[in-house]
């Protein structure tokens, strides 16, 4: 069995952990924690880390022993200066808590690239927990609305550049902007993307710790996340009865079911397929057969067949080997950053006139 | 005349003289045995063997009588007695010894009055029969002789016990001049008693005679009480056919039980409740006490309960054996019992021993314990309780 940790950091990693615990007691709403029990795929760990206490005490569904607050902080004001200067402060802290679940094959760090504390914290995390496991790791970086601000886009980009340096092995993207479609207001949007987020994790590590009819494993999934440029995201498809499994696969491929916007037939690097369902509708041979025609399109393309009750379902795991909406991203953000740049000189220029008025001048009583 | 005057002075001093030698006879001479006028012819019978019969009288200047006195063994002799001289002699065949006295001389009577020993007593008045044939009429009313019975009923005890036996004795003296015949005893009965070897025909008791009767009273179950004994009747009659009645004294006897040595236990069953009402489902002490409150020590005695189906006992030895019970000692056993029903019980126990039991009974109410109106809703609010403290407990888990 695998020993996964899953970490939340910041608010949002916070919100993803708990819809991750929370669709663990079923999806049976937020009562359920108090008649049932949560049953993970594999062991799980999970803790949630903030530098907000606020944060924490918002969470439904996760153990109160599994929230660290970073003491004496009140969050981090979105100022990634001062919350990777507070991770360095209280990394003994932190990995200490970690260290007590124990040893892992596997680790999720949960984390919006946006914020102060998830984003500032992941990227020093992984290279701690790099240091102190032999586990892989995979971040799942959340981005933000792109109206959210220029402290945001230039926390995200900022945030994805050093994860990329401190080489994980492997990024997967969940991209707000692109999935506030699900819901017409913001709050429903988030609950949305963080249970959509929990429920493919989910699927993820269920299937990688399952015995499979076609088997991809841990090793798999490392390969698929060395592809590209190391970042990803992921699809998924609930057929309905109806459909062949063929179209079922390919469903999850279709940018509806993305996490992140890609094109996967042109910019997808490897990919790792799960499909999931009833045997009556896991033809294998089409499987194959598909898994073929896609490989010749995407690359090298992982397939594990789980055999379940109910309709097929499919989890496409991809990496990418461009990322137009990144570079996108990126330039809103710089644009972001000169334009926050010269507007703040421009109002230190405006104070520091304001100030030369009274230049050389006392007050008088 | 002088010579009558002479004459009455002469006999006034021989009758003081007379007088006063009677009185000195009566002491030096023995007891009197009697003291009667006789007649020329008539005799008298002392003892059934001295008779002194009077065969002439002489008045002159000294009165005298003649007397024929016989006695068994003895040859008849003839005595005659001066009035005032010393009383005759007459001294019989083994030494006893009779005095006659004259008193008075008058015509053929003479006043004669015998001592002689203690105790002898005139057995028999008679007539000769040359007198009887001269004057028949007269001398028959002069010899009727009386009976006198003094009947004595004596008692040896005057208190009785249930089955024991009274001795009584009838001392019967006959006291008159007659001999009593044809006695009759009437003894009166006692109830429930039984007179054993009770004569109802007595021999003749001659005059002076005492006679002695006795016969068992057996108390067979007379009722205990004190008794008053009718008087003894006694019917008789003289020897010319008149009948007698006379009758004893009444006694009283004191009729009691015997005590009977047995054992009586009684038994007495207490339950420890202020109003004898319980707890279903709850201990109560029962203690079951007997009293052995006769006057013997009991044998084995067995203590037999009887509870109802839904009485139980819960501790202790309900039916214990007490190998004996002495006379005015108290012995209890407590248990410990459970009612498992509401409503009216009676718990019964009996102590048997020997051939006899006795039995006791003490009835109690069980009542549902206030508690258990409530057991439906401890029922429900059980599950309801921990599924607060799980909801509590989760909430405390997932509580940050």
């Amino acid at each position: 069995m695998l020993n996964i940790l899953v970490l939340g950091l910041g608010q949002c990693g916070n919100r993803i952990l708990d819809s991750i615990n929370s669709e663990a007691f079923g999806g049976n709403g937020m009562f359920a924690k108090y008649y049932s029990n949560q049953k993970f795929p594999a062991s799980v760990k999970t803790i949630a880390i903030n530098t907000a206490i606020n944060d924490l005490k918002g969470l439904k569904c996760t153990l109160a022993k599994d929230r660290f607050h970073v003491p004496h902080l009140h969050g981090v004001g979105a100022n990634r200066t001062l919350g990777k200067k507070v991770f360095e402060d209280n990394k003994e802290l932190i990995m200490g808590e970690i260290d007590k679940r124990g040893s892992f094959d596997l680790i999720f760090i949960i984390t919006s690239t946006a914020g102060g504390s998830g984003s500032s914290f992941a990227p020093r995390l992984v290279e701690e927990l790099k240091a102190a496991y032999n586990a892989q790791i995979v971040c799942i970086a959340v981005l933000p609305f792109r109206e959210e601000g220029s402290i945001s886009l230039q926390n995200t980009a900022f945030c994805i550049k050093e994860l990329i340096e401190e080489k994980p092995n492997g990024i997967l993207l969940v991209d707000n902007q692109y999935l506030k479609k699900y819901a017409g207001d913001i709050k429903s949007a988030y609950d949305k993307i963080n249970e959509t987020t929990a429920r493919r994790l989910l699927f993820l590590i269920e299937a990688l710790n399952s015995e499979m009819l076609m088997v991809t494993d841990l090793g798999d999934l490392k390969t698929v996340m060395n592809g590209g440029v190391g970042i990803g995201t992921m699809g998924f498809y609930e057929s309905d009865n109806g459909n062949t499994v063929k179209s079922t696969i390919l469903g999850s491929f279709k940018p509806s079911g993305l996490l992140f916007p890609a094109n996967v037939y042109t910019e997808g690097a490897r990919a790792m397929l799960i499909i999931k369902g009833n045997k009556k509708y896991l033809d294998l041979d089409m499987i194959n057969k598909t898994i073929e025609e896609l490989s010749t399109e995407v690359g090298q393309v992982f397939k594990g067949v789980l055999v379940k009750k109910g309709p097929a379902k499919v989890l496409s795991l991809f990496t990418l080997n461009s990322i137009p909406e990144l570079d996108s991203l990126y330039a809103s953000a710089a644009d972001a950053i000169r334009t926050e740049k010269v507007k703040r000189e421009e109002s230190k220029k405006q104070l520091d006139n304001a100030f030369a008025c009274i230049e050389e001048l006392e007050p008088i009583y | 005349m002088l010579r009558l005057s002479h004459l009455v002075v002469v006999a006034t001093i021989l009758l003081l003289s007379s007088l006063i030698m009677t009185a000195a006879a009566s002491s030096d001479y023995g007891e009197q045995i009697f003291e009667r006028n006789l007649n020329v012819g008539e005799g008298v019978e002392i003892e059934h063997s001295i008779t002194i019969e009077v065969v002439d009288t002489t008045e002159d200047i000294v009165d005298s009588a003649e007397f024929c006195i016989s006695s068994p063994r003895a040859f008849a002799r003839t005595v005659k007695v001066f009035m005032g001289d010393m009383p005759t002699k007459y001294e019989t065949y083994n030494g006893a010894c009779i005095y006659l006295d004259v008193i008075s001389v008058h015509d053929e009577t003479v006043l004669l009055m015998v001592t002689g020993p203690k105790g002898w007593r005139v057995t028999r008045y008679y007539e000769a029969e040359d007198a009887k044939t001269e004057s028949e009429s007269e001398s028959a009313a002069e010899t009727v002789s009386v009976p006198e019975l003094v009947i004595t009923r004596t008692l040896d005890r005057n208190h009785v016990e249930q089955g024991e036996t009274v001795g009584v004795t009838f001392k019967i003296k006959n006291t008159g001049n007659g001999t009593a015949s044809e006695i009759k005893l009437d003894e009166p009965l006692l109830r429930e008693a039984y007179q054993e070897n009770c004569p109802s025909n007595l021999d003749d008791i001659a005059a002076g005679a005492t006679e002695r009767v006795s016969y068992d009273l057996k108390i067979i179950n007379t009722p205990p009480g004190t008794y008053e004994l009718g008087a003894t009747l006694l019917n008789c009659k003289d020897e010319s056919g008149a009948a007698y009645s006379f009758e004893s004294l009444s006694n009283t006897l004191k009729v009691t039980v015997k005590d009977v040595q047995v054992p009586t236990l009684e038994i007495g069953i207490t339950i420890e409740s202020d109003d004898n009402t319980m707890i279903c489902g709850e201990r109560f002490p029962v203690t079951i006490g007997i009293m052995n409150t006769g006057n013997a020590t009991s044998g084995r005695v067995t203590i037999k309960s009887h509870l109802p189906d839904d009485v139980r006992v819960a501790d202790g030895e309900i039916d214990p054996v007490y190998e004996s019970i002495k006379p005015g000692d108290y012995v209890e056993h407590e248990v410990m019992m459970i009612a498992y029903e509401p409503g009216k019980h009676v718990i019964k126990m009996d102590a048997l021993w020997a051939d006899d039991e006795v039995s006791a009974s003490a009835e109690f109410w069980a009542e549902q314990s206030s508690l258990a109106t409530y057991y439906p809703h401890i029922l429900a609010a059980v599950p309801i309780g921990l599924l607060l403290v799980g909801i509590i407990r989760r909430h405390k888990e997932y509580s940050y």
